[in-house]
């Protein structure tokens, strides 16, 4: 089966492409085909993370119609079973997307044919980044424990369910009846997508609770970056249970990511950090997010009980 | 329908079960306030100074209702008539308190059973009956289960009052030389025996030990 996960953030410098990167080397380690999509259009760098030279083709190709599908722009890694599908070719223009090509990459990314597609996103919240956000069902939020970092990625996380809602009401042509409204509270910044589900209940009870099936739907994590000994440890767990409360109740926590020097030495040294320091406590963090993920922590947890 | 966190209700609020014990209403309460106090970086930036201090001032009044007996039973009352909690909630609290460590029932059994042993004692004017079965200077372990049965005091309660353990005392009525005590033990089992039934513990070690070897 398929499975798409976006990984976001907010804010710059979180760490969100070094996730990205990390967490798709370690399941192709897994034995899984993954394929990472760098959709930080403008200023994409995956590829240095994973140690290769300027690609000759992403998904330039692809937009301008050189490769018909864009599966075939997916290049080797130097890691067996992990793919790359890069922005640098991009024009710099391409920040801007025009509507249509957006669809067309959307709809693209879906029928990836890949065992994990990973979706590495920009900083900031234009709707380019939360449409791509959107593509996947699961989303993970990279933050940080700094107080910059945090606030950022709750203003990304509401944004998130803002477009969501936005756009499915858009698809059900409800968009119109509910605009004013909808645009009149969250230009005060709404404290919850709760209160923007509650006005579409408030106005019909039935349809409302379609909307807020939804968006239930969705299935968010937490990661905490850049973890180091003197922040708080339950800081994951708790900002996990205030979005749980005050945001919509979707939300897990992955874990913490140990601060290493050494993952800025291997970045401008253009190692791949899981390859060069494998017995690093921030590796080991990682191993288990993709246990996690993949589901073999449950099963050796059987087995133990089985036995 | 997804419940909004402004119509939490206390247990909500500090998102413990309809049962828990006053411990848990402590912990969850500590646990809260790390989350909601002012300079915690989880809330900082998701609450202006004014809904910061009502949260607090709710996650307050919730321990100190829940944390009261009485104020938490009427609460409950009013949450089970408003439909919000289930109906069982008042009863089904009962089955969960608090156990003790140190039981003081189990202490009160122990005095108990003496007092029971002393009171058969008493009526059975046991004197007499005792001085005509163990006669002759040799006692067996029959013998002091005549005793007692005649007595109509169980071996439970003697392990009552004595702390020896059943098996042993079954042992020592037996005359099962091969599973009795070594003999320094022995010796005190049947002191404490002896005294349990009101009986002359050096005749009846004396007499025990004589026949047994």
């Amino acid at each position: 089966m398929r499975r798409i996960y976006s990984i976001g953030g907010g804010k710059g410098g979180s760490g969100k492409s070094f996730i990205a990167a990390s967490l798709g080397i370690l399941l192709a380690k897994h034995g899984k085909r993954v394929v990472l999509v760098d959709l930080d259009l403008g200023a994409s760098n995956l590829h240095t993370l994973l140690g290769m030279q300027i690609p000759e083709k992403g998904l330039d190709s692809y937009v301008d119609k050189t490769a018909s599908h864009l599966g075939d722009v997916a290049l080797t890694t130097t890691v067996p079973n992990l793919y790359l599908i890069s922005s640098t070719r991009c024009s710099l223009e391409i920040a801007n997307l025009f509507y249509a090509q957006k669809l067309k990459i959307i709809s693209a990314i879906k029928t990836l044919p890949f065992d994990y597609i990973l979706l590495d996103l920009g900083p900031g919240t234009n709707f380019n980044t939360l449409d791509f956000f959107l593509i996947a069902r699961e989303g993970f939020f990279v933050t940080t424990p700094e107080p910059t970092a945090i606030e950022n990625t709750f203003i990304f996380m509401k944004s998130v369910y803002l477009r969501k809602l936005k756009l499915s009401l858009k698809e059900a042509n409800l968009w119109h009846t509910y605009q004013e409204e909808i645009a009149k509270l969250s230009r005060g910044a709404f404290k919850s997508p709760l209160d923007l589900i509650n006005i579409l209940i408030a106005r019909d009870p039935e349809k409302g609770r379609v909307f807020e099936e939804l968006l239930s739907n969705l299935e968010f994590r937490l990661i905490l970056n850049k973890f180091r000994g003197q922040v708080n440890e339950n800081l994951g767990e708790q900002l996990v249970e205030v979005c749980n409360r005050h945001l919509y109740p979707s939300f897990s926590f992955l874990g913490n990511v140990s601060y290493d020097n050494r993952v800025y030495e291997s970045v401008l040294a253009r190692n791949i950090f899981i390859n060069k320091y494998p017995y690093t406590k921030t590796v080991s963090n990682l191993q288990n997010m993709v246990r996690n993920l993949t589901g073999e922590q449950q099963e050796s947890l059987r087995v133990k009980v089985q036995q | 329908m997804i419940k909004k966190f402004e119509d939490f209700n206390y247990y909500e609020l500090l998102r413990i079960s309809y049962n828990a014990s006053s411990f848990e209403v402590r912990q969850a309460y500590k646990h809260m306030l790390a989350i909601y106090e002012e300079n915690s970086l989880a809330t900082y930036s998701l609450f202006t100074e004014d809904e910061r201090k009502l949260i607090l001032s709710k996650i307050e009044d919730a321990f100190m209702i829940l944390i009261d007996d009485e104020k938490r039973k009427a609460y409950d009352n009013d949450l089970v008539n408003a439909g919000e909690a289930p109906d069982n909630l008042l009863t089904a609290r009962e089955k969960k308190k608090a156990i003790p460590i140190y039981q003081t029932s189990k202490a009160r059994a122990n005095n108990n059973s003496l007092a029971r042993i002393k009171k058969k004692i008493r009526e059975k004017e046991a004197g007499d009956l005792t001085a005509t079965m163990l006669r002759g200077d040799q006692i067996s372990g029959k013998d002091l289960k005549n005793v007692r049965e005649s007595l109509g005091i169980e071996l439970e309660e003697i392990f009552q009052v004595t702390k020896i353990s059943p098996t042993a005392l079954a042992a020592i009525e037996k005359d099962d030389v091969a599973n009795l005590p070594p003999k320094i033990y022995l010796i005190s089992f049947l002191k404490a025996y002896a005294e349990a039934l009101q009986l002359d513990p050096r005749q009846i070690v004396e007499g025990y030990i004589k026949n047994i070897s």
